[in-house]
């Protein structure tokens, strides 16, 4: 076992819709569900808002994984943007991986309002998986 | 904004439960280093009025700009904190919060861990709103309309509050009445009111009320806009009779001929297609089940209204059925003998035992009314017109077309070119099939409606042209001159004697000819007239052998006059044809070839090819061919009317006009030879034309009426089971003593057999338009042309109150629902227990004997893992209602037996106490089955109820006479798709989900939104009824505010950076992206917008700023937490 991958707490940012995923998000805290604490959250009313450019800088200012959390298909608040988030994210991860980055660090997942067992579980999931992959290789050394 | 920012950063303990995890002091020594930070305070409670305090002098004394809050969820106190910021003069979008306690304290663990998180959240914080802007808030106005679905108990409740309040309600309701299923029940428990006598005050408030506008037979089809400004489609169903014109009387439901199960009493009982759920119905008016065309109606090629006639037939109404019949045929009496009966064809019986004898029913009504009331027409002319019609040709066709235009008053003059009127069926049709005597009467009919019929005056080369038509004065013409022609062979010896046409043998035989065919004759061709002329050949004494080119299979002659014909001792060879014909001046023998199937021609099917040196020849004494007609039309051609090349007339399909103004053509002439009934339709058709031709000059608008859709047979056998009953078969002449003469072959049915066999009719389309209703009706209220009417309407909030529906335990088939008689579900007791129910009120088996012994099986499909894990609430109670009543009306032995004994509201448990001192037995047990199987003399012919006494340890066997299953309550049909229209949302059993399940129990997570009763879960009545008025108290207390905050933070295209590239405006979910073309731009109506940011993300360009949720302000909470 390598002693400095077990040391190794991977930086995690978590985009998380207001109406379903962030809600879910309280829900857990309100419910003392406990998950690993390196996912830190920015709030955004629909997850259609986060442009592939947020995951992309994310990953290049220092984040280890980036998580897109929305609404499940066919309850999207807004209609259909979680649907639009479906495709950007996918379409980031196939960028990242011509820019040598693996496209684990990068997440989506659907978290229903009422969810908040799901909510702690992904972040278990995500967090176990990032800390596998090690430090993010394009992270800039430091912030200009 | 122009200057620095000066933020204040405030921690909160909430309490301990931050201030147990996270180091408050240490982080706002922390949050006192970032930039801009001007002040950094911890407290106990920000949100407390002493923490607001805070910020806001502190905005006053150090002139800070920006707040931030680290503390709960923003979702608790945003609003808190950014009213805070605004009592202190600052605009509170210059505000961000960072949740320290539903994300941090409350979900990890080490402390050391969770204080650099909680630096880490509120670096963040402190970075974005650097970014921030100050944004206006925005208002919209109310409507101050309510719209309220569901006509129950709960949906008049909450309609009644808000309408006494002074506001406008929309009551919408899918069934015929309000009431709901409140109006079902008997006596309510505990207090055992009568159920109409509390409800039937609140129906009648409701109708009156001058607030409420009642919609009933309604349902809402969809619903657009947002909070304060709905727009609703609803469809106001037809029920074919004007609500504000009947009054209730009944006179129609009396007469009406159809009856169905009553949805009303679970099928207990029959109603009548027109109807009325019940007595105390509001609106207090008739609704008429139409679901279409049957399939009878919608076959026949002149729409004749079959199943109209045959239920009139049934009831004995002959007179009125005729009249039916010749609103859209004449001729009946013809076609109730010469019709193909296409009606037959489609009739759903004919899967059950056989179709109606429609077209013999059609016989024995026209017989019956020319013998018992004549041959005058059973229409009176309302005005007279002063145009004439002129109509060539008196066949079907042309007889129709007149009698249908004089029906309107207008002076009809035939021209035929016969000897008589009847076209073919006089001239064709032989006197077996149709007699001519029968044929007369169906003329003289139509002879008395004012028609003139002027015989031997032919219209063509040998008499009078269509100018000279014109000239005469005539408006309009008619062309019926059918398709007389006969084709050819064109082989040698065709001109020789005693080689006839079919139509021209026919012709001469129903002229009274006593044609000379000899003892050997050949009939050629395999249609109807090859038959027709083989049978009459037949019974002038020959011997008679038709000759087909291709197999039976093919051929287009009837089915039924092959088989008569074959009965008759005719012979058929198929595969040959004629080549040619020998004789002496008269024919003595013809050569034929013989065939074989090829590829198929034109008309799909096989062409025959001859077989090269196949050669015969036989003896003739006579040869009839009877290969195809045409119509004899060279000289209209001349007359500058167009033909087509084989003859018939070019008409447009539409108008039946040709291709000369103002005359029209129809029957065989246009179709070629068809059938008697096409013609008549044409007919009709053309009449409706003309007179539309002679009003507006112009055929541009006017179309025929439409017909309905035709009801699927699927949905009529699956409405309840049907028996197989046979038809009764047609009876004919014996061969022997039909063959030498022409009586008629097909012996009618008596009236006996015509009673019986309507009898088996299925009322497909329920309603069969027979009319009887319109002539019952005093008032003049039926109106079988209404149509669905769409009405939208606009209002500020929603009350959904669509109730429940019962819980359908057939598939538990071990408690022998539907398999034995005296198994009820509980609303089905109910309806026996309610005084206007199917026994009056009485409890009796449908034997008609009193019960002696009841048992009552509760939670039957709730608190069960397969079909709903909830418990209904209100069985209990009912339960123990139904024992009590049980006992009251026959001192019958009661058998309870239950999981456990809910009884939790005000008066429930003395209740309970009450029934137990009765006498009633309670036993404690799931019921395993209930069976008919005895095993002891004293279960014989009763259900036993097999369950285990959990309280005794033992299984026990009750025999009982009747059985009753409280089943359980479900979400009401149609609440998936309504959830689907309003947008709110249903949870795992399909009940509406509440915005939060103490505090919020009757709104939605969709403002403007509330829900009532049963729909949002299972609840007696004075439950319903507080929620109800709750929901009218939260719908009134928006209305007052009369103006609600909208969305904010929309977004924004800068008109500099736009390209036009309209990616945005197709991504919009609300379409709220407008292409400016004078500018090349986009633009966001802002009044739309509900700020989602799809758009921001979308753009190529970055030209679209979502407000609040800027790429900027993202980047610094970024920046923030990544540093």
């Amino acid at each position: 076992m390598n002693e400095a991958k077990e040391k190794f707490e991977p930086k995690l940012v978590g985009f998380l819709c207001y109406w379903c995923s962030y809600t879910a998000a309280d829900l857990a805290g309100i419910s003392r569900l406990k998950y690993p604490p390196n996912i830190r959250i920015i709030r955004v009313m629909c997850s259609s808002r986060v442009d592939p450019v947020f995951i992309i800088k994310a990953l290049l200012d220092g984040a280890d994984g980036v998580l897109v959390a929305g609404c499940k298909p066919g309850d999207c608040h807004y209609q259909k943007g979680n649907y639009y988030a479906r495709r950007k994210v996918a379409l980031t991860k196939k960028i990242l991986e011509s820019l040598g980055l693996e496209p684990g660090r990068v997440m989506l997942s659907w978290i229903p309002a009422s969810e908040a067992p799901k909510f702690a579980e992904v972040v278990k999931e995500f967090t176990e998986r990032v800390r596998e992959l090690g430090p993010n290789p394009i992270k800039r050394s430091s912030f200009s | 904004m122009g200057q620095e920012p000066r933020i204040g950063v405030y921690i909160c303990h909430c309490g301990i439960n931050i201030a147990y995890k996270v180091d408050v002091e240490a982080v706002r020594d922390y949050a006192s280093t970032l930039p801009y930070v001007v002040v950094a305070r911890d407290y106990k409670f920000m949100c407390s009025n002493v923490g607001q305090e805070m910020i806001i002098n502190d905005i006053r004394n150090y002139q800070l700009n920006r707040v931030v809050v680290a503390s709960c969820s923003p979702r608790m106190h945003e609003k808190t904190f950014r009213k805070a910021c605004e009592k202190g003069g600052l605009n509170p979008y210059f505000f961000q919060m960072a949740s320290i306690r539903e994300q941090v304290s409350w979900v990890h663990e080490d402390e050391v861990v969770a204080t650099e998180k909680a630096k880490e959240l509120i670096r963040a914080a402190v970075f974005r709103v650097i970014h921030h802007e100050p944004l206006e808030k925005r208002y919209v106005d109310i409507n101050p309309n309510v719209l309220v679905i569901g006509g129950g108990i709960a949906g008049m409740q909450a309609a009644l509050e808000i309408a006494d309040a002074g506001k406008l309600v929309y009551l919408v309701e899918r069934e015929p009445s309000i009431g709901g299923h409140m109006a079902k029940f008997d006596k309510t428990f505990p207090t055992l009111d009568c159920a109409a006598c509390i409800m039937t005050p609140k129906m009648v408030s409701v109708g009156q009320h001058e607030n409420i506008k009642l919609l009933t037979y309604a349902e809402v089809e969809s619903v657009e806009g947002f909070i304060g400004n709905f727009k609703v489609r609803v469809r106001k169903k037809a029920r074919f009779v004007d609500e504000n014109k009947c009054t209730g009387c009944g006179e129609c439901a009396k007469v009406c001929p159809v009856s169905l199960p009553n949805e009303f009493e679970y099928g207990m009982t029959n109603r009548k297609a027109i109807y009325r759920p019940f007595p105390q119905a509001v609106p207090n008016v008739f609704t008429i089940t139409k679901e279409g065309w049957s399939p009878c109606r919608s076959a026949c090629p002149a729409n004749l209204n079959a199943h109209g006639y045959v239920k009139l037939a049934h009831e004995g109404k002959f007179e009125d059925a005729f009249a039916l019949i010749m609103e859209s045929v004449v001729l009946p009496a013809t076609l109730g003998r010469a019709c193909p009966a296409f009606c037959e064809r489609e009739c759903t019986r004919g899967e059950v035992g056989g179709s109606i004898h429609i077209r013999l029913i059609k016989r024995f009504i026209a017989d019956w009314y020319y013998e018992n009331v004549g041959t005058k027409p059973p229409f009176r002319v309302d005005e007279l017109k002063n145009e004439k019609v002129a109509v060539v040709g008196a066949g079907p066709a042309g007889l129709s077309c007149a009698f249908y235009l004089a029906k309107e008053g207008y002076k009809v003059v035939i021209f035929e070119k016969e000897a008589e009127p009847g076209g073919m069926v006089k001239y064709a049709i032989p006197e077996y099939r149709v007699p001519k005597d029968v044929l007369a009467k169906d003329i003289e009919v139509i002879r008395n409606m004012g028609v003139e019929i002027k015989t031997n005056t032919p219209i063509g080369p040998d008499g009078l042209t269509i100018d000279e038509l014109f000239a005469q004065g005539y408006k309009a013409i008619f062309l019926a001159i059918g398709a007389w022609k006969d084709r050819r062979l064109n082989v040698p010896g065709e001109d020789l004697d005693g080689i006839y046409t079919a139509i021209d043998f026919l012709r001469r035989v129903n002229s009274g000819e006593r044609v000379k065919v000899g003892n050997k004759v050949a009939v050629i061709g395999g249609g109807n007239s090859a038959i027709d002329a083989a049978r009459v050949a037949k019974r002038l004494g020959a011997d008679v052998t038709v000759y087909y080119r291709r197999t039976r299979h093919e051929m287009p002659a009837f089915p039924e006059e092959v088989e008569a014909a074959i009965k008759e001792g005719i012979k058929f060879e198929f595969l040959t044809t004629p080549i040619g014909f020998e004789g002496n001046g008269k024919v003595e023998k013809m050569e034929l070839i013989r065939m074989q199937l090829g590829e198929p021609d034109s008309s799909g099917r096989r062409r025959p090819v001859p077989i090269e040196g196949s050669n015969f020849k036989v003896d003739v004494d006579s040869v009839i061919l009877a290969i195809g007609q045409v119509p004899d039309s060279e000289v209209f051609g001349k007359f500058g009317i167009k033909l087509n090349r084989d003859g018939t007339v070019y008409i447009n399909p539409r108008t039946l006009e040709t291709s000369r103004k103002g005359v029209f053509a129809g029957g065989d002439a246009v179709t070629g030879p068809s059938t008697i009934v096409e013609a008549i339709a044409l007919g009709r058709k053309a009449a409706y034309y003309i007179s539309e031709y002679l009003k507006k000059g112009s055929l541009d608008d006017v179309n025929f009426p439409s017909s309905l859709p035709t009801v699927d047979k699927r949905r009529v056998l699956e409405r309840r089971k049907v028996e197989v009953i046979p038809r009764v078969k047609i009876k004919e002449l014996p061969v022997e003593e039909r063959i030498s003469n022409f009586e008629e072959v097909e012996l009618p049915l008596t009236e006996e057999e015509v009673k019986k066999d309507s009898g088996r009719c299925l009322d497909c389309a329920i309603c069969c338009e027979c009319k009887q209703c319109v002539k019952a009706c005093e008032a003049k209220a039926i109106d079988h042309q209404q149509k669905d009417e769409i009405i939208e309407i606009e209002v500020g909030s929603i009350i959904v109150a669509t109730g429940f529906k019962t819980f359908d335990p057939t598939p538990l088939r071990r408690y022998g629902y539907k398999k034995y008689p005296e198994v009820y579900t509980s609303i089905e007791f109910e309806r026996l227990n309610n005084a206007s129910g199917p026994t009056e009120g009485k409890i009796v088996m449908k034997n008609g004997k009193v019960p002696e012994s009841v048992a009552i099986i509760h939670c039957v499909g709730s608190r069960d893992e397969k079909y709903h894990p909830y418990c209904s609430r209100v069985c209990c109670m009912y339960s123990m209602k139904y024992a009590h009543l049980i006992k009251e009306k026959t001192g019958a032995e009661v058998y309870e037996f239950y999981i456990d004994i809910r009884s939790p509201g005000k008066m429930y448990e003395e209740f309970y106490n009450r029934v137990q001192e009765e006498g009633v037995h309670f036993i404690r047990g799931k019921v395993a089955e209930v069976t008919d199987v005895a095993e002891r003399p004293e279960e014989e012919g009763k259900l036993i109820v097999v369950a285990e006494d959990t309280l005794t340890g033992r299984i026990l066997r009750v025999p009982v006479d009747m059985v009753i299953l409280s089943v359980a309550l479900e979400p009401a049909d149609g609440a998936e798709e309504l959830a689907r229209i309003l947008g709110i949302a249903q949870d795992k059993d399909g009940w509406f989900i509440e915005l939060h399940p103490k505090l919020a129990p009757v709104s939605t997570a969709s403002d403007g939104i509330f829900l009532a009763g049963c729909c949002q879960g299972p609840k007696d009545i004075p439950d319903t009824v507080a929620q109800a008025s709750a929901a009218a108290a939260e719908a009134l207390s928006l209305i007052m505010r009369g103006k609600v905050e909208i969305e904010s933070a929309t977004s924004y295209i800068d008109p500099e950076i736009c390209v036009g590239c309209m990616q945005c405006k197709s991504v919009c979910p609300y379409s709220a992206i407008d292409y400016d073309p004078s500018l090349g731009v986009c633009v966001v109506n802002e009044v739309l917008c509900k700020g989602c940011g799809l758009c921001a993300a979308t753009c190529p360009n970055k030209a679209i700023t979502l407000r609040h949720f800027k790429n900027e302000q993202i980047f610094s909470e970024l920046e923030g937490i990544l540093l």
